[in-house]
């Protein structure tokens, strides 16, 4: 049976990367765009994944995140004439060490303090960091950064497809490197946090070390997000990463269920795809998403709190799998750590 | 030292406009504490509660015409229906729940009342404070400055709604019931008190102060859907120097936070201090009053 199980699940992996590759090919270049955007949405989401899947944490400031990694670019990039990949790996450094700082202050606190915590990093990045006038060779002052389309060993990424499959391939690498951190041993030890932290250090695991580390990778997926975006739109400016981008994502991520890398791929459809055709297809405004979003998570967490995707992965788990091996539950849930301070 | 000498000339008018914007955070302060006291969910929704109120108040008296109490009257009462549709329909149901994810639904109120403002009075476009008190004001002797009626009463009702809230808590049946659930909502049960009423009725008066506080802030701040949103944040440091728990601390928090805001303004010539100000006290607040091993909330 578990054979079986790996099959599927293989054969659903291998037909959405067929599919991934292949329709955007017979699409118009408009909506290439909006599946390059969906892609790095999607790696926002699969950060938030590594956060809450795997080690029980709550952020509302990925988009700051990502805004180190655009931001770096843009002003290396437009402001500094650095190439592309160099300013994309700073980027991505930086916005990890800022992961880093942030864990480390998140250490002590968990739940609702960690809410609150990156609530206040988002509204600072918001409000201080990328304001004009406050750090203009970062933030661009008034004006915003506009790099160009880099070229991946000597391809150049500027027509819409190439750009998509590029970003599709970084989105792939990513959810390997999720995946791998997932089933491996870190795997193991990161649920082992999640699920109790005195257990974790009492076998003798570094809580402290693993935490920050989980940050980090975080921070670092959601900076290179930014990094794409700022090269996919071609122009860097603070309205793109402000807190409502951050709370939205984190609500696509809680309703696709965060504690499945499927979640990235079908949080980043619905976020781009979904604003879209609503504003198509109704001519509603793009603020009836932003509603659809909210009460779509107030309505997941009252009545289904483990998540769309989730829920689907486990019926069809429950369909292939003898009723001995049912999903644990406990592996399943996302993001109800009962935080400890308030417990 | 020419500049700092002119920044130390600005101190007595900077204080009281921290003093100000103090009773501002306070009044948000006080509905915060008082849900999360009950209920122990910290709710994210609250400014934009406050904000939803606030731009009811503005339909009724800016847009209709009606006299400026009724708006606010309008607006009480739209805060106290939003707090118990919250608490009805998305929070007791979850009961026995982590509160994690009662929280997480404060967070999806937000992002609804903050859509569904931004569709009903478009968010970017100008909207008219509803006027209650007069903007004129009175110099306070000895001084240079002008201390605006307005002004003067936002910190008097901030303090004022304070003593109210901790004496109905105190003194009146409804807030022995509301300390007893908020201590241990089974022994609570087991007296006989309807958990369910009660943290209810924290849910509605909570609300409807925060919608006070809206209408009250409005011709202060920026009026538009964001800005009394994350008027939140800014209630979140005042109670978190209150632990969340006590209201005296919060208030008293509230003006600390106004006027570590406005102090730096006098010497630095950056508008950023004032985020710089906040971000370094939360930081603060959340390392030392909750660190591990800090004394115990008492609210489960």
């Amino acid at each position: 049976m578990t054979s079986d199980l790996r099959l599927v699940r293989w054969t659903a992996v291998g037909v959405g990367v067929a599919l991934g590759v292949l329709i955007p090919a017979l699409l118009s270049d408009f909506l290439r765009t909006l599946a390059a955007d969906a892609a790095i949405a999607g790696l926002i989401v699969l950060s938030l994944v590594v956060l809450t899947g795997l080690v029980g944490q709550i952020s509302f400031c990925q988009y700051s995140f990502a805004a180190i990694g655009a931001f770096t670019v843009g002003s290396l990039v437009a402001g500094h004439h650095w190439d592309f990949w160099l300013a994309l790996v700073v980027g991505v450094v930086f916005a990890a060490v800022v992961g880093v700082l942030v864990g480390f202050v998140a250490l002590r606190l968990s739940g609702l303090f960690l809410a609150i915590l990156t609530i206040g990093v988002a509204l600072f990045f918001d409000r201080f960091v990328l304001a004009a006038g406050n750090w203009n060779s970062f933030s661009g002052g008034l004006s915003s950064w506009r790099p160009g389309r880099p070229s991946f060993f000597g391809i150049g990424l500027h027509g819409e497809y190439a750009f998509y499959l590029f970003a599709f391939g970084v989105l792939l690498a990513a959810c390997l490197l999720v995946w791998n951190l997932r089933t491996g041993k870190t795997g193991r030890v990161l649920r082992a946090v999640r699920e109790s932290e005195v257990a974790a250090s009492t076998v003798g695991l570094n809580l402290t070390a693993w935490k920050l580390t989980a940050f980090g990778i975080s921070a670092a997926l959601a900076g290179l997000a930014g990094a794409l975006a700022a090269v996919r739109v071609g122009s860097v400016s603070p309205g793109s990463y402000d807190f409502l981008h951050s709370i939205s994502i984190a609500a696509i991520a809680i309703v696709a269920g965060a504690g499945s890398i499927a979640s990235a791929a079908a949080g980043g459809i619905f976020l781009i795809f979904g604003r879209e055709a609503l504003i198509d297809w109704t001519s509603l405004s793009t603020q009836w998403f932003d509603l659809i979003i909210g009460a779509g998570l107030i309505f997941q967490l009252v009545y289904a709190p483990d998540g769309a995707v989730v829920d689907i992965e486990r019926r069809v788990m429950r369909r292939l799998r003898p009723p001995k091996h049912l999903p644990r539950e406990a592996e399943q849930r996302a993001p109800d750590k009962v935080p400890a301070a308030v417990g | 030292m020419t500049i700092a000498a002119a920044g130390i000339s600005l101190l007595p008018g900077l204080t009281v406009i921290g003093i100000v914007l103090g009773g501002i955070y306070a009044l948000a302060a006080i509905g915060l504490v008082l849900i999360y006291r009950v209920s122990g969910v910290l709710n994210f929704a609250h400014g934009a509660v406050a904000m939803f109120s606030t731009f009811i108040a503005y339909q009724v008296s800016v847009q209709s015409g009606l006299p400026g109490w009724i708006g606010l009257l309008a607006a009480i009462a739209a805060g106290i229906a939003m707090g118990f549709v919250i608490e009805r329909f998305t929070m007791r149901p979850l009961t026995g729940k982590p509160v994690l994810t009662k929280v997480v639904i404060t967070i999806g109120w937000l992002i609804v009342l903050q859509a569904a403002a931004a569709l009903i009075w478009k968010a970017n476009a100008y909207h008219r404070a509803v006027k209650l008190v007069s903007k004129s004001g009175f110099r306070l002797t000895g001084t240079s400055v002008v201390v605006g009626y307005d002004q003067l009463t936002t910190v008097l009702v901030a303090l004022g709604l304070a003593l109210a809230t901790a004496a109905v808590l105190k003194y009146t049946t409804l807030g022995a019931s509301m300390r007893a659930v908020a201590d241990d909502p089974e022994a609570a049960r087991l007296w006989g008190i309807s958990v369910n009423r009660v943290t209810a009725a924290s849910w509605m008066v909570g609300s409807g102060m925060a919608a006070i506080a809206g209408v009250l802030i409005t011709p202060l701040i920026n009026f538009d859907t964001f800005s009394l949103t994350l008027v939140v944040i800014d209630a979140f440091v005042a109670a978190l120097i209150g632990r969340l728990t006590s209201l005296p601390f919060a208030v008293l928090g509230a003006f600390i936070l106004g006027l570590v805001q406005t102090y730096p303004t006098a010497f630095f010539n950056n508008s950023g201090m004032h985020e710089v100000a906040t971000f370094a006290l939360l930081l603060v607040a959340l390392a030392v009053l909750f660190r591990p091993g800090a004394r115990k909330l008492r609210v489960a």
